[in-house]
């Protein structure tokens, strides 16, 4: 079984991840910029951060056969610091035609703040702007809702915007409609506590259906484990689901979506 | 898909577990200094007892309907100038 974890923050994961992933069958990754569990104190920090995401990741992903990719961005929760969120989105374009770099990531809404929103939408528009994909974080726990229905809002009322060369990512039970009826990429984040249990986001594999949907661990400093991806595709084939449709969600949708990218060179199987 | 006696069968033992679990959950609460009177009025485990109403009321689409019990159902912010004039661009 090949896999590929979609979203998961390996800079803050050993390299016995890295090698359980590779056990697993993990072969690519894709690393959104994130926040990294504590807001940093100027532009140049995040300038060493893209660094670790395009040069430090990939080469430390590959010594265990994983083919690793990045999102850059000002994340959603140091975003309510406008100033400093504009001088780290000035360091974004000449990063864009990196080999590693997919697109604008992850973007969106932590608090459902109007500085969260001016930098959303200006990280949007950089996007439209340089037909970069998005990848679009959504808020957790109870902001959830809010900030999905915001972000959906957003990105339907600019016509720069194709939806399904942008993927919402964390949908639960109560926001997948909101991302999947507008006609975006959804993701399903498999937690052990604060987001979807294997058991829940299989659930969701079989009332919404498998097309444009990914599957990942979202792994980062936090309480999460790259084996809950590899949990989830074990459970949607316990309940009988198919080798292809296996490989369907875990390794060709995501094939799928990031494929829009020219960048990324892995192609879906018995695609026609 | 497996049928409903096979995934009872599957996941019964885990149902029990998390029903026991939260009875658990609640009864170390009153045990602890003050818990009895978060039981009867902290906000949070208000939003529990409604959710509990949801799993047992014989309704589908019961995991989205506790979702929205713990979610923020209160309009988004006003958006700036700038913002409206950027989003029509």
């Amino acid at each position: 079984m090949k896999l590929i974890d979609p979203h998961i923050h390996c800079v803050s994961r050993t390299t016995d991840d890295y090698q359980f992933m590779a056990r697993c069958g993990v072969v690519a990754v894709s690393e959104p910029a994130f926040w990294a569990g504590f807001d940093r104190s100027s532009a140049s920090a995040f300038a060493d951060y893209f660094r670790q995401l395009t040069d430090v990741e990939p080469k430390r992903a590959a010594r265990y056969g994983i083919d690793h990719y990045c999102w850059l961005c000002i994340n959603a929760k140091e975003a309510e610091n406008v100033s400093l969120s504009r001088e780290v989105i000035q360091l974004i374009p000449p990063l864009l035609d990196h080999p590693r770099v997919l697109g604008i990531g992850e973007i969106g809404l932590n608090k459902n703040t109007r500085n969260e929103i001016t930098i959303f939408e200006e990280q949007v528009d950089l996007a439209a702007r340089t037909n970069q994909l998005i990848l679009i974080h959504t808020p957790h726990l109870e902001d959830k809702h809010k900030g999905t229905s915001i972000i959906v809002d957003i990105l339907k009322n600019d016509r720069r915007i194709s939806p399904g060369r942008v993927l919402i990512d964390h949908c639960e039970e109560h926001t997948i409609r909101l991302a999947k009826e507008a006609g975006f990429w959804c993701g399903l984040t498999i937690y052990p506590v604060t987001k979807v249990t294997p058991q829940r986001g299989v659930d969701i594999l079989e009332a919404f259906g498998t097309e444009m949907i990914c599957v990942n661990s979202a792994s980062d400093w936090g309480d999460s484990h790259p084996a809950m991806l590899v949990d989830t595709a074990l459970e949607f084939g316990r309940r009988g689901h198919s080798a292809t449709e296996i490989e369907k969600v875990f390794y060709n949708n995501p094939c799928e979506f990031f494929g829009q990218s020219a960048k990324w060179k892995l192609k879906a199987e018995n695609a026609s | 898909m497996r049928s409903g006696k096979d995934t009872l069968e599957a996941t019964y033992l885990e149902m029990r577990q998390r029903a026991l679990s939260l009875a658990a959950d609640m009864d170390r609460l009153e045990r602890a200094a003050g818990g009895l009177d978060l039981l009867n009025d902290d906000p949070g485990i208000a939003k529990l007892k409604k959710a509990l109403a949801v799993v047992t009321d014989g309704k589908s689409g019961r995991a989205a309907r506790v979702q929205m019990i713990f979610s923020d159902v209160t309009p988004p912010p006003s958006r700036s100038k700038r913002s409206e004039s950027s989003r029509s661009s």
